[in-house]
């Protein structure tokens, strides 16, 4: 049969291997906790492997054109969850699951992907020219702070950030200009430099010089006087929210979770404690590691979520820098296969939703990996294929169906 | 669906595999500093977190006192914990125990830094059956530990002398290397407790355990255990009986202080104040309000036996004695002009304890009927420097050195230069000077010390509590027969007919003493009272002095009856026996 001599075995054999590794190293991180519920993770794992697999496989055998039809209700659907979440949500210090029978889901994780189809559909509609206009880019913009809006209700700032990841990728690859990437960046790198925290006393004045440093690049460049007038109100007002926002809208919790990434000895046993012991676990585990089941950091239960979040920990203590390097060679891989995909496929669509595809595997396993190695804040994203929990492994093998479904229709237009 | 012509994507793709490229590159970065260049820091660390210590609290050492009677013993006693974990847990099991024992002023501070906390220490019997039998099967992390205490039995007895102990605030010992203290410890505030802290604490023991980071403990690693060193015994010189006689001859409504020591040693055999306090209300955990009352008073923990200041009177009158014996201005048979009750030098008139006057007077009788006009005329040929030559000999104006609080008072020995600071040198201030009066300031133990120097035939001793003698040294230019002469005189002072410590006397035992009534501003005199038993071979020298108590002989007196009586009750026979075998054994 002809789509199935089309898969992309290399990418679906490097997915499984890591699906696998995944179910292994959750097998040894719950291995000597108290609760069968987390003794069994692996269990439950790999049976929703299978399910997500089968998933997966189907959407390789959607006909041509059908998710570009079905773009819009797909992204409606994710935005109801989302809300339906808001509504009868659960959850320990946030309500971010939907109880559905037995199943817990998390609809935020399926709506990353509807999002991205509905950001693909959207832009694969628009001509250069209209992307190049701000109505173009703001309307880009729409669908992607919608779910954004309504999960940080949730509140869970780290997901929400992640459907902004895509939206720039998939901007420029639909052909908008590098420098207007900038214009609309701009804001985001004003809000990092009115971060106070992160610069102490230094923070006005760091920002004054970005706001008239970016003021005059923009007017040299484009030299268009009402452009940079709104540029800089967009600019400042961006900087002055920061500020607002930290001092009042902020949940603590937040808070301590950018403050401890900041300087995660400042409290060692209380909010810094999950950085340093991850720390500590993958920095122990050496060059080659202390053995599959052999992780202490792990056993005696000094790694927080070792088996969801902290995954990585465990590979880094159990299998080393080796294990390590292996993790991250098969997400390489795996990401530049979906970037590959991107650039050979014909049909537009299909290429945006690669590429916004990879864009969202490699923000979350550099915010995650980052993590737990000390160079991004703790923000509970989990790390693709090898995090324990269902709605993350659905929804990264569904991403991994759409790309093998692109790669068989590749020569299509 | 629009069909857009593809446009070249080639220059877009190798942008975005450089980003990709880059951020992968930062991660392979911080992994191989991680597990490559650093790992052993992290390798250290992951060990130090997987193995617990738990100390094991050394045993305090005992206090004994000579006779090997215990005055500080360590008493078990029981608190509530709760081990490390969650704070939502952590809330859950404190109010259940909370409800449970139905009192709300537990520690219910969470803190994730403390393997367990501390709920309650110190409870009853009730709480502990509470706990085992009710709470437990629910609330697992509760338990109960065993915990010391110091307790003394001779509670009020002993307060000062022994000191107390409280709960550490010194951060500088808490941080110093070696880890000795841990906050929350009990250390030696004051007394012997302070001073003997080093001896007494012993060496904490180190239990390792592998355990997870919810505190739960698993195998034992006995190999690596230290165990814990006992602190050492303290046998004290304190003789309890005459410390418990001395606190109960003490009166309770006035302040005051006894020191009795070994004149030939310097072994302290009591050392009491009044007022005085519990100092089992340090350690308790239920005594807030009684510490408070103690703390705040000002007087109730000044342990005046060594920080007391008090002019010493007519008990001092022996040193004018010495030093004109000495420089033989007097021998035993010379008289000064009689006694009519004052004299008038220069334009001030000085009054005799006897209105009428003593008439005619030699040095034995001056000293045994206390008659300041005799000294008045001695202290007029004497002179300044040489009284005060001879004061100094006998350590006033110093600290004795007793190993027992570092800030003793020295008393005041005032010199010349003093009262030119002040309101000017006139000869008048000797006459004070020498009857204890004026500007002189003398601690009880000084003047044990001042006492036992008379009765041991010159050495001055230094007071000590345990171990052995400190080396007594001889005073110089003092001759026996100077000191035998003023023995004689202070036998007279309890014997003689006209002797103002007759009140003293004790079937079977010859006492030497010296009576004294200091005026003192605003309040009634002080009554002083030195002696030293026997007469022959002094093994008692003993100070006392009671706060506003008035006549030396009359209020003194007694009070310094009682103790010797005490010590020669038990003790004298103790170390007659003692005698006794040993001309048996010859």
């Amino acid at each position: 049969m002809r789509l199935f001599r089309e898969l992309d075995f290399l990418l679906l054999a490097a997915t499984l291997v890591t699906v696998l590794l995944g179910v292994t190293m959750i097998y040894s991180a719950a291995f000597h906790s108290d609760s069968t519920a987390v003794q069994n993770a692996w269990d439950k794992q790999a049976k929703f492997a299978f399910f997500a697999l089968a998933v997966s496989l189907a959407i390789v055998y959607i006909p041509d054109k059908v998710i570009y039809s079905i773009a819009h209700p797909l992204y409606l659907f994710g935005l109801l969850s989302l809300l339906a979440v808001l509504a009868w949500g659960t959850g320990d210090d946030a309500a971010r699951w939907l109880r559905l029978g037995p199943l817990r889901l998390q609809p935020s994780e399926l709506a990353k992907i509807t999002t991205i189809i509905a950001l693909a559909r959207y832009l694969s509609d628009c001509t250069t020219e209209r992307i190049n206009k701000p109505r173009g880019f703001l309307g880009a913009l729409c669908i992607s702070l919608v779910p954004m809006a309504l999960i940080v209700r949730q509140p869970d700032l780290g997901t929400a950030i992640s459907f902004g990841a895509p939206l720039f990728p998939m901007l420029y690859w639909a052909g908008m200009r590098k420098l207007f990437i900038f214009l609309v960046v701009s804001p985001i790198i004003s809000v990092i430099c009115s971060f106070e925290p992160l610069w102490q006393g230094a923070a006005p004045y760091i920002f004054a010089t970005f706001i008239i440093g970016s003021t005059a690049f923009i007017h040299l460049l484009l030299g268009r006087l009402w452009m940079t007038i709104t540029m800089i109100a967009v600019n400042l007002s961006a900087g002055l929210i920061t500020v607002y926002l930290w001092d009042h809208f902020l949940r603590q919790y937040q808070k301590d979770r950018i403050m401890t990434f900041l300087d995660p000895e400042s409290d060692r046993l209380g909010s810094g404690w999950n950085i340093i012991q991850s720390k500590i676990a993958i920095g122990s585990g050496g060059l080659t590691g202390k053995g599959f089941l052999g992780g202490t950091q792990t056993k005696y239960e000094f790694l927080p979520a070792a088996h969801t979040d902290f995954i990585f920990s465990v590979i880094g203590e159990e299998l080393g820098f080796v294990g390590a390097l292996v993790v991250l060679a098969l997400f390489f891989f795996i990401i530049t296969r979906a970037l590959q995909i991107g650039a050979m496929v014909k049909n537009r669509f299909y290429s945006l939703i690669a590429i916004g595809l990879a864009s969202m595997l490699t923000f979350h396993v550099f915010v995650n990996i980052g993590m737990t190695i000390g160079v991004m804040p703790v923000t509970g994203l989990p790390l693709p294929f090898l995090s324990s929990g269902g709605s993350s492994l659905l929804s990264n093998l569904v991403a991994i169906g759409l790309l093998l479904h692109i790669y068989t229709y590749r020569h299509e237009y | 669906m629009e069909h857009l012509p593809q446009q070249d994507q080639r220059p877009q793709i190798n942008g975005l595999l450089r980003v990709v490229t880059l951020l992968f590159a930062v991660l392979v970065l911080r992994l191989l500093y991680l597990q490559v260049t650093t790992s052993d820091d992290y390798a250290r660390e992951s060990d130090e977190n997987r193995i617990a210590q738990k100390r094991i609290k050394a045993p305090r050492g005992l206090i004994y006192d000579r006779d090997g009677r215990v005055l500080a013993r360590n008493r078990a006693f029981y608190s509530v914990s709760l081990e490390r974990t969650t704070r939502k847990d952590f809330d859950a099991t404190a109010t259940a125990f909370k409800e449970a024992i139905g009192d709300r002023e537990i520690n219910d501070n969470y803190s994730r830094r403390h393997r367990t906390i501390r709920l309650k220490r110190d409870v009853d019997f009730r709480t502990v059956s509470i706990v085992e039998e009710l709470l437990k099967a629910d609330w697992p992390l509760l338990d109960i530990e065993n915990e010391t205490q110091r307790h003394y039995p001779y509670s009020h007895s002993t307060a000062h002398l022994l000191g107390y102990m409280g709960i550490i605030q010194d951060q500088s010992l808490i941080n110093a290397p070696g880890k000795t203290y841990m906050p929350g410890d009990f250390i030696g505030k004051t007394g012997i407790e302070k001073i003997y802290e080093n001896n007494l604490r012993g060496l904490d023991g180190v239990h390792y355990l592998e355990v997870d980071a919810a505190g739960r403990t698993g195998r034992e690693l006995p190999e690596l255990d230290q165990w814990a060193v006992s602190g050492n015994e303290l046998h004290l010189t304190v003789d309890l009986e005459v410390q418990l006689a001395a606190e109960r001859a003490l009166p309770d409504t006035l302040a005051g202080s006894i020191v009795a020591i070994n004149p030939q040693t310097g072994a302290v055999l009591a050392l009491v104040n009044k007022p005085t306090f519990d100092a089992n209300i340090f350690v308790s955990f239920q005594a807030q309000e009684e510490r408070q009352k103690v703390l705040q008073s000002k007087t109730t923990l000044l342990n005046r036996a060594i920080r007391g200041r008090y002019p010493p009177g007519s008990t001092l009158k022996m040193i004018g004695a010495i030093a004109a014996l000495e420089t033989g201005i007097t021998d035993t048979l010379s008289t000064f002009e009689a006694c009519a009750g004052s004299l008038a030098v220069g334009d001030v008139v000085f009054h005799c304890n006897k209105l009428d006057g003593h008439g005619e007077m030699n040095l034995l009788e001056a000293i045994e009927t206390s008659c300041n006009i005799y000294f008045h005329h001695l202290a007029q040929i004497l002179g300044f420097k040489t009284w005060r030559e001879y004061a100094d000999k006998f350590g006033f104006g110093h600290p004795t050195g007793i190993a027992l609080d570092p800030s003793e008072a020295e008393g005041l020995l005032p010199s010349r230069q003093y009262y030119q600071e002040r309101e000017g040198w006139t000869f008048g201030h000797l006459l004070n000077l020498i009857i204890g009066q004026g500007a002189m300031l003398a601690t009880p133990l000084q003047m044990a010390r001042y006492t036992a120097a008379i009765a041991n035939g010159g050495y001055l001793v230094t007071p000590y509590l345990s171990g052995e003698p400190p080396e007594r040294q001889p005073i110089e230019g003092i001759t026996p027969a100077t000191l035998k002469i003023v023995r004689k005189a202070m036998y007279q002072v309890v014997y003689g007919n006209r002797g103002t410590g007759r009140r003293v006397q004790i079937d079977g035992i010859a006492i030497a003493a010296k009576t004294g009534t200091a005026q003192v501003p605003n309040r009634n005199n002080d009554a002083w009272f030195v002696a030293f038993a026997p007469y022959e071979n002094p093994t008692i020298a003993i100070a006392a002095v009671i706060e506003g108590g008035g006549g030396g002989g009359a209020v003194a007196g007694p009070i310094v009856r009682q103790v010797i009586e005490a010590y020669f009750k038990q003790s004298g026979t103790a170390d007659q026996a003692a005698t006794d075998t040993l001309l048996t054994a010859h």
